[in-house]
């Protein structure tokens, strides 16, 4: 889908906490806080508003009406790790339309105990695969990272440099969780969670959220001369969801990345965040987004310097692996490191060309495929 | 009262759309949909056919197959399950060509490689109407 006239214009972040038990709601006014502080917005001119979260019941008319916004759209942005790149999908058709001005998208999650901070598993998960013991997620990943390993030859240490630079992006980025260096040693020795996938595989559960702000060029104009523009956006589905022996290795980003690359060229892109579950996930990725062939994503990743000072910059501020992951607001996570690189904005971790980001999004490991949502976006900053 | 604040191992929740494939399992035969219309063979059940929507019949699988993916649980979701560590999650394919998730159980498990042969076994639960569909070696 090609956009013209939807524009980023802000963002804001909460500090990531292992331990805050603080409520998921502080955590939403925090980044809404900060985002309306870097625009100079007043709350009257949030005319749309998105939440993505796991807390029940928040769904987004409670949020909006806890929040106090009175607003002519509301979402509830509800795709798992995708549902950041699909809630501003879904915002910047409403502002085409003419629907409002200015969204508000937000995610996020908390140790909040007063909420379920998960949801029920869904039938298929519950009744076919939790009955059976499995490691959540991490299981799931696991077999789709132990096929790629035995069908291409793929190595952990191939692996795990997805991991030691992302590492390397976040020593300098203060929301990041984990700060200390991380060796191939230190990848390669922690603990096995469900074999293949290591501790230094996952992700560190934690309270935090984001926000993006995002508005017609018209209105954009009258906020800021960091003009983000959104390029081109698409999304799919359960891809392969009617195949019964699908390729595990391959997820709904393939046809995502058709979609995305008929619009742009992989060679205007100047760095990419994608989303970072697990770093077998964004090797998966960048080879179903054609930077590579499938099965070459190993050696790809050998040839190129993934820090945000190489020549393929790959989750410039340190992804979830390590800033966190609080909750959904995993998927908004990505975006807003796109935003600080395109205005300039990322201190200590800056790539030094950042016209052009691509950031995708990804959720649910369903039942014998691999992902239930898959989506990318790419936003590209004009003076 | 300490005790009934243990966790329990997870059980289906056995619905209208499932209760055929539980019953069937209850009796050691593992079932999958065949479509009506189309002929395709699906699993998880599901009250409509993938490819085109059309209604299912139930038919037994031989319950054969080899194993397609595997990983040993350190950690299980459900800490109930921290007993069997480490539990032998496995993806097989089935002989009529449709991929489950199930678990690995049996003496030779650990020599587990990507194509063995397995065949399906059921084992008891805590709950005795509820028989779980596994697989062992072949």
């Amino acid at each position: 889908m090609k956009r013209r006239k939807v524009c980023f214009v802000g963002y804001g972040s909460t500090e990531y906490s292992r331990k805050s038990e603080a409520s998921a709601l502080s955590y939403y006014a925090e980044a809404i806080r900060d985002a309306l502080r870097q625009t100079g917005l007043h709350k009257k001119d949030i005319r749309g508003f998105s939440i993505t979260t796991q807390a029940s019941p928040d769904y987004s008319p409670h949020v909006a009406e806890q929040l106090g916004l009175e607003v002519d759209w509301v979402l509830n942005g509800d795709y798992g790790g995708a549902g950041g790149v699909m809630s501003v999908r879904r915002a910047a058709d409403a502002i085409e339309c003419g629907h409002l001005d200015v969204a508000v998208l937000v995610g996020g999650n908390s140790f909040d105990k007063s909420v379920p901070t998960q949801r029920q598993l869904e039938y298929q998960r519950g009744n076919f695969v939790d009955v059976y013991g499995y490691g959540g997620p991490n299981s799931l990943m696991a077999l789709i990272q132990r096929l790629h390993m035995e069908n291409y030859g793929t190595t952990l240490e191939q692996i795990g440099k997805i991991a030691i630079a992302q590492r390397e992006n976040a020593l300098n980025n203060p929301q990041a969780l984990f700060r200390e260096p991380m060796t191939m040693q230190d990848y390669l020795s922690s603990r096995m969670i469900s074999d293949p996938i290591r501790l230094f595989d996952c992700v560190m559960p934690c309270s935090g959220a984001e926000c993006i702000v995002l508005a017609s060029e018209e209105k954009a104009k009258r906020i800021t001369d960091k003009l983000v523009y959104l390029v081109t956006d698409a999304e799919i589905s359960h891809y392969q969801v009617a195949n019964m022996l699908p390729d595990k290795t391959t997820f709904g980003q393939k046809v995502v990345g058709e979609r995305i690359f008929s619009e742009v060229k992989h060679s205007d892109i100047d760095l990419v965040e994608i989303y970072d579950d697990y770093p077998i996930a964004v090797m998966i990725q960048i080879e179903d987004l054609g930077f590579c062939r499938k099965g070459e994503g190993g050696k790809f990743v050998d040839a190129h310097d993934l820090t945000y000072k190489g020549d393929f910059p790959v989750n410039t501020g340190g992804g979830e692996l390590s800033v966190g992951q609080a909750g959904l607001a995993g998927g908004y996570l990505h975006i807003v490191e796109a935003l600080r690189q395109l205005r300039g904005e990322a201190d200590g971790h800056q790539v030094k060309k950042a016209e052009r980001a691509l950031v995708t999004g990804i959720g649910w490991l369903n039942y014998g495929r691999n992902l239930g949502t898959t989506a990318a976006l790419v936003m590209e900053r004009r003076k | 009262m300490a005790e009934a604040r243990m966790p329990q191992k997870s059980l289906p929740k056995v619905n209208k759309v499932d209760e055929r494939f539980w019953q069937a399992a209850a009796n050691e035969k593992f079932l999958l949909q065949k479509c009506r219309s189309c002929g395709k063979l699906q699993f998880f059940p599901r009250v409509a056919c993938v490819e085109c929507f059309g209604e299912l019949d139930w038919i037994e699988s031989k319950g054969t197959g080899k194993i397609h993916s595997f990983t040993l649980v350190r950690v299980p979701r459900n800490p109930a399950f921290k007993d069997e560590v480490p539990i032998y999650y496995i993806n097989v394919i089935l002989d009529e060509g449709v991929i489950i998730e199930s678990k690995l159980v049996g003496d030779s498990k650990e020599t587990v490689r990507t194509g063995d042969r397995v065949k399906a076994v059921f084992q008891p639960t805590h709950d005795p109407a509820v028989k779980l569909p596994c697989f062992e070696l072949a």
